[in-house]
């Protein structure tokens, strides 16, 4: 589409001879041309054919250029196209007008050949500087979430572990996480974490906590002392200000015990077979900001069928609302409450879509990790 | 109307120039005959549009002469008023005249 060759102009004008007029000129030049006679036709085709320009008249039956550029810049498939007004206005009130609705030039009617050609070469250098910019930018942070979404595990990977999750990146380099891995045969260690910030150096901490968890996550560490042992080696490597909240819970199916540790995170949900749903508030330091570090530990006896929810703040958050997470708490009892009854492997995605009923704008990552015993 | 000046500007070959043209003396006679029938009924809306298009078709080639006489139509025609405007129709019916004469001796 970027191809210089072959770059399309979109023309709309319902003056026949006015579109002849430029077709030619444009096509001379090695513009690919394409033709609308009104708004609704333009807009249209802007979308499906995605030109690199759109020269539009202002004057034309029914809808009229300022109703069709505003159309197009509400568009997210046509909002980036540059649009140069047609006008044989040469009043300042309406050149105004076009320029506060995001045109981003003007020619005037009659038309002078080469100026089309000049006004049309300059806006179309800009925007392919703007575009090249941006997709170079867009590329490494792909390349960073690509890897990122290699690392995460999907509940099919590892059956055993019976588990459903839900992650969503909001950025492309995402500060959520979670892993989930196989201790030994009955022992698997469910983890989800928040890493502080949302930029690049982020999704590089994510990746050293995967390799950390792996190397610590082993059956001679209790959970609290796997949890010391990362957050030990994140005091080393992480810049100072950066740090991450996490959620730690090693599942024995053989002993039926579930450990669970919190590093300053949200309280896990604990959903017992038979009795209460439970919030299982834990003391315990963030990781990565300082040295000497505690944890509380929690071990619970469960029974087949238990479930547990361990889930980033985003879930809970009300939007301008970031630390009062009482009511999103209450919203999520009562949601988990609900999905008794759902399988595992779905239970997260549900869940998020049940709090997304009442938490309307998402301002930050979400992960949700069901587990069942 | 010189023919090489005009189509240059354009930055159009002559012969590209002169199709244009000729599609120009034929929707221009159309728009005309509409708008002189207008101006006898003083329908005043269809004054407007009819004169709006022989001015767009007109100034796209750079026909300066008819562009004028044809704004002048239009803007008096959106004051609600049609004065001078059976001159104007003659004036515009005298060019495209004589531009449909030029082309055909260019082209015939």
């Amino acid at each position: 589409m970027m191809d210089e060759q072959n770059l399309t102009v979109l023309l709309v004008d319902d003056e026949p001879i006015g579109i002849k007029v430029l077709e030619r000129t444009l096509k001379k030049e090695g513009y690919h041309v394409i033709i609308a006679h009104d708004g609704p036709e333009a807009r249209i085709l802007a979308s499906q054919y995605q030109p690199d320009l759109i020269l539009l008249d202002i004057i034309m039956p029914g809808e009229d250029g300022f109703e069709v550029i505003q159309r197009l810049k509400e568009d997210p498939r046509t909002v980036h196209i540059p649009v140069i007004f047609l006008t044989g206005k040469d009043g300042l009130d309406s050149k105004m007008t076009g320029f506060d609705l995001g045109a981003v030039d003007y020619i005037t009617k009659p038309f002078h050949g080469q100026e089309v050609l000049a006004r049309v070469r300059l806006h179309l250098k800009l925007s392919l500087a703007t575009n090249s910019l941006i997709s170079s930018q867009a590329e490494k942070l792909r390349q960073i979430k690509d890897a990122q979404a290699s690392m995460l595990v999907a509940p099919d990977d590892l059956p055993g572990a019976r588990f459903g999750v839900y992650y969503q990146t909001l950025l492309e380099a995402g500060g959520d996480f979670y892993d989930v891995l196989q201790i030994s045969d009955e022992i698997y260690g469910y983890f989800v974490a928040d890493v502080s910030g949302h930029d690049i150096a982020t999704s590089y901490i994510t990746s050293a906590v995967k390799a950390l968890l792996n190397q610590n996550c082993i059956p001679i560490y209790q959970p609290a002392e796997s949890m010391r042992m990362i957050n030990n080696v994140l005091e080393e490597i992480l810049q100072e200000g950066k740090y991450l909240t996490a959620c730690y819970a090693r599942l024995n199916r053989k002993s039926e015990t579930m450990s669970l540790i919190n590093c300053g995170h949200p309280p896990a949900v604990y959903i017992p077979q038979n009795g209460e749903i439970e919030l299982i508030h834990l003391k315990g330091d963030v990781l990565g900001a300082f040295r000497d570090v505690f944890f509380e530990l929690r071990e619970i006896h469960v029974q087949k069928g238990d479930r547990f929810f361990i889930y980033s703040d985003g879930l809970i958050e009300r939007p301008g609302d970031k630390n009062v997470w009482t009511e999103g708490m209450n919203d999520l009892l009562k949601a988990c409450r609900e999905l008794r009854d759902i399988p595992i492997m779905d239970s997260a995605v549900r869940l998020r879509d049940m709090m997304h009923e009442t938490t309307t704008a998402f301002e930050d990552d979400i992960v949700v990790l069901g587990i069942e015993v | 109307m010189d023919i090489t000046v005009l189509s240059e500007r354009l930055g159009l070959e002559e012969d590209e120039f002169l199709e244009l043209v000729e599609l120009f003396v034929e929707t221009g006679a159309s728009d005309l005959g509409q708008l002189e029938v207008a101006v006898q009924e003083k329908n005043v809306e269809e004054v407007v549009k009819s004169s709006h298009s022989i001015k767009g078709a007109s100034g796209n080639l750079g026909f300066t002469e008819i562009f004028e006489a044809a704004k002048a139509v239009e803007l008096n025609a959106r004051q609600n008023s049609l004065d001078g405007a059976t001159e104007a129709v003659d004036a515009i019916k005298e060019h495209l005249d004589r531009i449909a004469k030029k082309i055909s001796g260019q082209t015939g």
